[in-house]
């Protein structure tokens, strides 16, 4: 099975009253398993001509449910400040909103579709899924 | 104000045809504008003696005011990782009052989302003695 590695750095010279940095580094692997996940859709990535309106970016039906270990990642490729991308879960269940620039990675049941809202014109996004299949 | 960024690297040598390699870095700041986030909870660690249902971890703004976010316009983000060890305790992260699942966080596995202040963000623990941390990078309503 294939080994995918997932790292988040934060950092910050000023957000507190000392440096903050954080480094965390995951290894993707099947749910309750070290055995990694062995699923990808590559990286998708869109300019919508229109602004959205719930538009499924990630079909439930496509994945696995329930005892799952999938993960989403949703990057804004926009550019300037204020083109949002609001990032919902089935239903209008609101995530938040992704700005130019700001990436999100999030486990994924498979139970609900995952949708997106634009309010502008050519807004862009990147996304992909790594998820598990059915082989042991 | 203060100037935060958050990277990601996604990478694999073989979950497809050829190694995969994605770092992304983003400075966070308040909504529509390039003016820094401003508020930071620290990283809260926490071990939950007990299995936890609906624990809430991130309170959204109330109608007391006396507590949450701002919301609607906003670019909060989330941090939540199970710290836990082994490979089968899992955390559930879920949305709102219904407790609508986003997901499950494995031992190691961590999540870091946008945040928009009006739904709480809760977790169910699937064990004993699990330890989670989270945090909040968040903007006040000072321009």
């Amino acid at each position: 099975m294939a080994t995918t590695t997932a790292t988040l750095i934060l950092s910050s010279a000023d957000v507190t009253g000392h440096n903050f940095s954080m480094t965390q580094t995951a290894t993707l692997t099947k749910a309750a398993s070290s055995t990694g996940l062995d699923e990808f859709t590559g990286i998708t990535s869109r300019t919508y001509a229109g602004a959205q309106a719930n538009t499924i970016i990630i079909a439930k039906g496509d994945y696995v449910d329930t005892t799952v270990s999938h993960k989403v990642y949703i990057r804004n490729t926009s550019t300037g400040n204020s083109d949002y991308i609001l990032v919902e879960l089935e239903d209008d269940v609101i995530v938040g909103r992704l700005y130019p620039g700001d990436w999100m990675f999030i486990p994924y049941l498979g139970v609900l579709n995952v949708e997106v809202t634009t309010i502008a014109t050519n807004v862009s996004i990147e996304y992909g899924v790594f998820s598990q299949s059915t082989v042991s | 104000m203060a100037t935060i960024t958050a990277t990601i690297n996604l990478t694999s040598p073989d979950i497809t045809g050829d190694p995969l390699n994605l770092s992304k870095t983003s400075v966070l700041n308040k909504a529509a504008t390039a003016t820094g986030l401003d508020q930071f909870t620290g990283i809260t660690t926490v071990v939950y003696a007990a299995a936890q249902t609906a624990r809430c971890i991130v309170l959204a703004d109330d109608a007391s005011g006396l507590s949450g976010y701002a919301d609607t316009s906003v670019a909060h983000k989330v941090y939540i990782k199970n710290s836990s060890t082994g490979s089968s305790d899992f955390v559930t992260v879920e949305l709102g009052g219904s407790n609508i699942i986003m997901g499950r966080l494995y031992p190691g596995d961590w999540c870091f989302f946008p945040y928009d202040g009006t739904l709480d963000v809760d977790i169910d623990t699937s064990a004993a003695n699990m330890k989670v941390e989270y945090a909040v990078f968040s903007q006040s309503t000072a321009s």
